[in-house]
């Protein structure tokens, strides 16, 4: 693994990423409906149970927590597929270790997402500042923290995906039936375990502490799962490594 | 001569098929190696295997002195590499292109601007550096794609059909581009369908037939290999007996008939045996009317290697 090659990678992929219309749409879309629901929320106070205090926070988590995925699945799917089936990748591989490679794949992503969360973050604190005339920056760092982990860890489950297909159009359709899995395993409940192989868990876990009305004196729960996301990306980014390493380009 | 790239019992199989099956090959330092086989006889897998893009099954691989297992990232910093069927990001600039793969080289900001340029010119394309690559011929990608298989001065170059799809002037640029490179010292392994071209451009050819290498040496050695040369002989009354007995002559090691009274001879003598082939032919009722001696070119060695 080469730091700098890393670096280099992730910056040119930023690069590409700047210019790219396809995930300006995307992350814009999602800043987008996080802005709709937070703007339009006050007009619907029969969801919250004190409309006086309408949790933006909770309100752009819960959106990121239930769209962010369908939106990483759009935007990672062939972050390495799509190398292979054009054949850049031997260019690339010719010249830099795999790992290095994967893990840029995941850090512009992963940055991209983090980037935006910090936008969305930003966006939830100035309507509590308007409603409430106060800033939460504990609240609004957890939310940060939080939803970039969480986006994090689909990240990693698509490339997984996309490093074992050999077409973009395969890597969709497996991630799309990924995404579908995790769904079924995080609502089903005879066998419980299975939801904690699914991001959904970690991120349902914490969203209440995005509430206004929440005390963030539970700072257990939000380590354990600050760490279990964080080990949740760790095994994924290893098993995709891993995987990239056998294959053949 | 020193060895550049040695490979010793190499075998790799997709699925229940091997497609190398105990290879060792070895190529001199300086040389310009040609590696020929027909298709699906596994060079691409054998050169994905030397730049790093496969994994073979088992077997060593040693690149300057180097085991592929153990330094594998030294040994990507002393290959250039132009893959096959492999394309670039179309809505790049040549230049921009060059510079990425510079900097992925480990060159320096400015290093990798200034090389980038150097071998951009090197290969013809000075005018072409601000150009997207996506409005680019098939040969200027195939230059391109050259340029940046020699960024940070490799030792080795690798080739992977690089005269395919080509006009005959891409392919002289493509030739004379590979003579420079060897000309500065580089170690070329080349493989080809063109016979033509490696037996102008070569010094050294390895065949590869079914994922296994036939033979292997300098380019003399392997015209020699299979016979000293042929003959050819017209002969108004051709009949089998007459064909049979050339056969069975000590020093004949093959014969195709041509055409109805044409037959070639491949034989592998250091004396002068035509006399000895006419008498035999006229001692037994056939009337020649022509008999040349050609030296076998690396066409006729390569098929009577991969027909075998």
């Amino acid at each position: 693994m080469n730091i700098s090659k890393i670096g280099i990678v992730t910056l040119d992929e930023m690069f590409k990423g700047v210019k790219s219309k396809h995930v300006w749409f995307f992350s814009g879309a999602l800043a987008f409906i996080c802005f709709l629901a937070m703007r339009y929320s006050p007009s619907l106070p029969f969801l919250f149970s004190d409309p006086s205090r309408i949790p933006y926070t909770y309100i752009s988590f819960m959106i990121i927590l239930l769209l962010g995925p369908f939106f990483i699945l759009i935007t990672a799917f062939d972050s390495i597929s799509g190398e292979v089936e054009k054949g850049t990748i031997r260019y690339i591989i010719s010249k830099i270790d795999r790992e290095s490679f994967v893990l840029a794949k995941f850090l512009f992503s992963f940055l991209i997402f983090t980037f935006f969360a910090l936008v969305v973050a930003i966006m939830g604190q100035m309507y509590n500042y308007q409603s409430f005339s106060t800033f939460d920056l504990e609240r609004m760092f957890l939310f940060w923290i939080f939803s970039s982990l969480y986006i994090g860890c689909f990240t990693s489950l698509f490339i997984f995906v996309s490093t074992l297909s050999k077409s973009s159009k395969m890597a969709f359709t497996m991630s799309a039936l990924l995404l579908g899995i995790t769904i079924y395993f995080s609502v089903q409940g005879r066998t419980e375990y299975l939801k904690y192989i699914t991001p959904y868990h970690y991120g349902f876990a914490v969203s209440e502490i995005m509430k206004n009305t929440y005390e963030i004196s539970e700072y257990s729960t939000v380590v354990q799962n600050l760490l279990s996301m964080l080990l949740f990306i760790v095994a994924t980014l290893s098993i995709d490594v891993f995987t990239f390493k056998r294959r053949e380009l | 001569m020193t060895t550049a790239i040695s490979t010793k019992n190499l075998y790799k199989k997709y699925e229940a098929r091997y497609v190398l099956k105990d290879l060792s090959l070895n190529v001199e330092k300086g040389s310009i190696y040609g590696f020929l086989g027909q298709n699906g006889a596994g060079k691409t897998t054998t050169i994905k295997i030397l730049s790093g893009l496969s994994i073979p099954d088992e077997g060593q691989i040693i690149i300057e002195n180097m085991d592929m297992h153990m330094e594998a990232d030294k040994i990507k910093s002393i290959i250039g590499l132009v893959p096959q069927d492999s394309d670039f990001y179309n809505e790049r600039t040549a230049l921009s292109q060059m510079n990425y793969f510079a900097r992925l080289k480990g060159l320096s900001k400015s290093e990798a601007k200034e090389q980038s340029e150097i071998l951009l010119e090197r290969v013809g394309l000075e005018n072409e550096m601000t150009k997207k690559v996506g409005s680019f011929s098939h040969g200027m990608k195939k230059r391109l794609s050259i340029a940046q298989a020699l960024l940070d001065n490799p030792k080795i170059l690798i080739l992977d059909e690089p005269t395919n799809g080509l006009d005959p002037v891409g392919v002289r640029q493509v030739k004379q581009i590979i003579r420079e490179c060897n000309d500065n010292g580089i170690t070329i392994l080349v493989s080809s369908h063109n016979l033509l071209e490696l037996q102008e451009i070569c010094t050294h050819v390895g065949i590869l037939k079914s994922g296994r290498l036939i033979t292997e040496g300098a380019i003399g050695d392997i015209r020699q290999l299979e016979s000293n040369g042929v003959i050819t002989v017209g002969i108004y009354n051709m009949s089998p007996e007459i064909v049979s007995l050339v056969e069975n002559m000590e020093y004949v090691v093959d014969t195709r008939l041509k055409e109805k009274n044409i037959l070639e001879i491949y034989v592998n003598s250091k004396t002068d045996v035509k006399p000895e082939i006419n008498k035999l032919i006229v001692d037994n009722g056939g009337q020649v009317f022509k008999l040349i001696e050609n030296s076998l070119s690396l066409e006729d060695a390569y098929l009577s290697a991969t027909e075998t």
